[in-house]
């Protein structure tokens, strides 16, 4: 119904708590008081008028109502995944602002920063004047997202927590945006992908992977993230599944005990030193990874991150966890943006 | 004669006012926007006319929604614990004491971290109510200890204050060994001092708190100053010294808890403003009081600006800058220390 | 003026004070001796109130005491005892118009008033100089003048000393003394002083209270209080008790186990 920012939100005068310490005597000033309010009124009515046929109002993935001008021609995202999701779309010039965090494609270096998941830098953003921000449940905090409500700014929040979530982010990312036919598209061709996968990998024995996210602590990934639905569509067993926390720290002994026949090192800096992570399992000879030699590296950003990627890091994970049903399909190897290493021992 | 009179409380909470007035202002005109200095002090002007006259909406949001209330709950904050770690100095006859040494930060700490893991990270309502609700108990329970045979004994508060702290302390590391990893960030952001989401009703929230706490234990100033040369002395001096303690632990302790409502932990503001103002205007409470109050505020602001715009876009917990500038002021203070105090 | 009825005290299951009673007169100079663990600095603490005796009364002029507020206590009777070391040192004049607070109640400031009274103590005193001084840079003497000075400032009707000259050189010690035998001579203030100096009590004091294991062994003039019988019997040893050669009163000299002869 309105544009953007609520204009009756930003009448500043009621949102500090200072009375007003001149109270108007003369008569001119009195005039002033009364015909300058009336000035702005004339205009916002006008403009409510003007955009009330353009601006629509969804329900975001946390139940929340959310309005802005359609379809938003400035957006601002505060997660990496949002940012690869609306360049996917095929947006570009409509991304006004993106996290630190974004990295991916190449393009998205070059937009204007706003923050991080957890401290954004509001007048950034004030000054960017987007439509429409697009935050993540799982990342972005609510005491953020309440903070930009109460400076007018409307924030549609998604919430993905497997990996079929990712496809409903892309649906509705899609819808929000106006680029339904895009979105459409690229399901259709995760789809495509992930069944050629889970085909792939029928009726083979599932080797045990233990993904590795952090080192110290040793962090690995539980029921409820998104690299273990990838080792279980990849055909593997993911050695921590059965643990209660989203990211559970194992400790060596238990990974001993498990004995985890593939291991996979999610890093964020995929193009670093590894001599050390290597040195660091290679002490442990008795797990069945590390003494034939499947100890791989992966880049973070693709099993880890809900994005149109996870499909690309799913095929990864697959060629590492069946080498053997890959060898010759060519399809599958090192497509667009893929980074991994193969240590053979 | 050289005492501490009304006129000289008057003259010199003046002065310092100005500082801080021209603090807030500064302040004001700093950020990651460049919004040219003028314009910021003539937005904020108007507006306290009660009118729009300067800048863009854009910049009047900026200035007015996010700066200024930023500065006045910094400036609020940091009075509160500045008076508040002078009033635990006072009441612990211990030069270390700070607003936190008896637990009350911990147990506010506590309750915001539940409420993390709750999901009730709400800024604006849940977080702030539950580690108040935390430090509340923690006040009862660390005043239940420490009493013996009805009378506060400071040692034993001290004692049961720490213990507590400590043991809170724990719980909180094992709350953050449990949670998950967005969890995790907010939880150290919170500790580490955030202002943030610093917004109007916050303000509305804890001034009263503030106001309150600081203008009763004003009012008690002369007898602490009393409290200072011992117990039994002010006792022989007609103080009704028990209660003197109730109130003053029980205000220092609310004005700390509702501070680390707002913002989360901030060190160093409570142990170094009273000590840097007992080195240049004395320790008479009467003037240590206001005087730690305005100057708390406007350090806490100063570094609050700081940490907002050293490195922007990125922001620096606050409580790094007050270490930062708190620590070597303080040295600076104790070296001179014989040619300030003239007043 | 002050007069004690039978009191009895005790901190935890051991009784300090058993059943004591005296009376001590407007502008009299008492002394309180005996062994330490008698119950003199206990006593003194109960006079102004800082302890309530579990049995027994105290009357102030024929009120009783635990009818008097904290302030009021505090017009009346001032007390000189050890002071703990200073966290953060006023200076000499804060320290004596400390004294005033009493008299201000709610009151944030001194008057000029009370400024005029301090100044008055301080003179009296002989320390108005030092009047700008920290705490922390007087020597013990001065020290104990400030707080005579600020107990003066109470306007008190009595003073109360424990151990005053504890501490103190000899100098220091006599001009302590002669200070507040002055007060008493001069200005009419009743003393009552705890000292495990017994000579120094000797010769000064009106009257002297002997204490033994909280109860009162024998009160008197110091002629009839300090004898040979009452010392020995009170403290378990041998002394040597005559007669101070100039003024008169009785004089305890030690005497080492096994004879005067070296």
């Amino acid at each position: 119904m309105s544009s953007g920012r609520s204009f009756l939100k930003t009448n500043f005068a009621i949102d500090l708590p200072y009375p007003n310490p001149f109270p108007s005597r003369e008569k001119g000033k009195r005039m002033v008081f009364i015909f300058l309010p009336l000035i702005p009124l004339l205009f916002l009515i006008l403009s409510f008028s003007i955009s009330y046929s353009t601006g629509r109002t969804f329900k975001d993935e946390v139940g929340k109502e959310v309005t802005f001008p359609f379809p938003p021609k400035r957006i601002v995202s505060l997660a990496p995944n949002i940012t690869e999701i609306l360049f996917a779309l095929g947006l570009d010039k409509e991304i006004v602002g993106v996290s630190i965090h974004c990295n991916f494609p190449e393009k998205a270096r070059t937009k204007v920063r706003v923050g991080s998941y957890i401290r954004l830098d509001f007048e950034k953003i004030i000054s960017l004047n987007p439509d429409l921000i697009l935050a993540t449940g799982a990342g972005n905090t609510r005491g953020m997202v309440d903070r930009l409500g109460e400076l007018g700014f409307s924030t549609y929040v998604i919430y993905p927590k497997n990996f079929g979530d990712i496809l409903k982010n892309i649906v509705h990312i899609g819808q929000v945006v106006n680029r339904e036919k895009e979105a459409s598209v690229i399901i259709e061709g995760m789809k495509k992908r992930s069944q050629a996968v889970i085909e792939l990998a029928k009726g083979i024995p599932r080797p045990k992977v233990f993904i590795q996210i952090g080192d110290a602590p040793m962090v690995t990934v539980g029921k409820g993230s998104f690299a273990d639905d990838l080792i279980r569509l990849a055909g593997g067993e993911n050695i921590a599944e059965k643990e209660k926390e989203v990211y559970p720290r194992l400790g060596m002994e238990e990974i001993l005990k498990r004995s985890p026949e593939v291991i996979v090192i999610s890093s964020m800096k995929p193009n670093g030193d590894y001599q050390k992570i290597f040195q660091e399992w290679n002490r442990w000879k008795t797990i069945p990874a590390v003494k034939n030699g499947r100890v791989h590296i992966m880049d973070s950003d693709l099993i880890d991150r809900p994005s149109p990627r996870i499909i690309d890091g799913l095929e990864e994970l697959a060629r590492i966890l069946h080498p053997e049903r890959f060898k010759n399909n060519s399809k599958l190897v090192l497509q667009n943006g893929l980074r991994s290493l193969l240590i053979i021992h | 004669m050289k005492i501490v009179t009304s006129k000289k409380v008057l003259t010199i909470s003046i002065l310092l006012s100005l500082l801080l007035i021209l603090v807030i202002l500064v302040s004001v005109t700093l950020g990651s926007v460049k919004v040219p200095p003028l314009r910021s002090i003539r937005i904020l002007f108007l507006s306290l006319l009660g009118l729009k006259g300067a800048g863009s909406e854009t910049e009047r949001t900026i200035i007015l929604s996010l700066r200024l209330p930023r500065a006045i709950l910094a400036g609020l904050v940091g009075a509160g614990l500045s008076v508040s770690g002078a009033t635990f100095q006072a009441l612990l006859r211990n030069p270390l004491a700070d607003p936190y040494i008896l637990g009350v930060s911990s147990g506010a700490a506590v309750g915001a971290v539940i409420a993390i893991l709750l999901g009730l990270g709400t800024f604006s309502f849940g977080l702030p109510l539950a580690s108040f609700l935390g430090a509340l108990v923690t006040i009862l329970v660390v005043f239940y200890f420490g009493r013996e045979d009805g009378k506060i004994h400071p040692n034993t508060l001290l004692l049961a204050g720490v213990i507590t702290g400590s043991f809170l302390s724990a719980l909180i590391m094992f709350f953050i060994s449990v949670s998950r990893r967005e969890e995790l960030h907010t939880i150290i952001f919170w500790l580490m001092g955030d202002f943030s989401l610093s917004n109007a009703r916050a303000i509305l929230i804890i001034f009263p708190y503030i106001l309150l706490g600081v203008s009763l234990l004003y009012l008690r100033s002369r007898q602490l100053n009393l409290i200072l040369s011992g117990e039994e002395n002010a006792v022989r001096l007609g103080v009704d010294v028990e209660k003197l303690k109730l109130l003053s632990y029980l205000l220092a302790s609310l004005i700390t808890a509702a501070s680390v409502s707002a913002c989360g932990l901030i060190g160093f503001v409570g142990l170094i403003i009273p000590h840097s103002v007992r080195l240049i205007f004395g320790p008479d409470h009467r003037l240590l009081i206001p005087s730690a109050a305005l100057l708390g505020a406007s350090f806490l602001i100063a570094s609050d600006t700081l940490a907002r715009t050293l490195l922007a876009p990125v922001e620096l917990p606050v409580g790094v800058i007050t270490a930062a500038l708190g620590g070597p002021f303080f040295i600076y203070l104790l070296r001179t220390r014989k040619a300030i105090r003239t007043l | 003026m002050i007069e004690v009825n039978s009191i009895s005290f005790r901190y935890h299951e051991d009784w300090v004070l058993r059943d004591v009673s005296f009376r001590v007169e407007k502008g009299e100079f008492v002394g309180v001796i005996g062994p330490n663990g008698s119950g003199k600095t206990t006593l003194l603490k109960i006079l102004y109130r800082l302890l309530a005796p579990q049995h027994g009364e105290i009357l102030f002029e024929l009120v009783p005491m635990k009818k008097m507020d904290r302030a009021d206590i505090a017009k009346r009777i001032a007390v000189v005892a050890q002071e703990t070391h200073l966290l953060f040192p006023f200076t000499v004049l804060e320290t004596v118009l400390m004294g005033r607070s009493p008299y201000l109640g709610n009151l944030m400031f001194e008057s000029e008033k009370d400024v005029e009274i301090a100044r008055k103590a301080m003179e009296w005193t002989s320390i108005f100089p030092l009047s700008e001084r920290p705490m922390d840079e007087l020597s013990g003497g001065e020290r104990q003048r400030v707080f005579i000075a600020r107990a003066l400032a109470q306007e008190p009707e009595v003073i109360l000393l424990d151990e005053p000259t504890a501490n103190l050189d000899i100098h220091h010690q006599i001009d302590f003394l002669d200070l507040i035998l002055a007060l008493n001579r001069e200005r009419g203030l009743t003393l009552v002083m705890a000292s495990h100096d017994m000579n120094m009590a000797s010769e000064f004091c009106d009257r002297l209270i002997l204490l033994q294991k909280g109860r009162i062994y024998k009160t008197g003039p110091p002629g009839e209080v300090i004898t040979k019988e009452n010392i020995e019997s009170v403290y378990g040893c041998e002394v040597w008790i005559d007669q101070h050669p100039i003024s008169g009163m009785p004089r305890i000299s030690l005497m080492k186990k096994g004879g005067i002869k070296r």
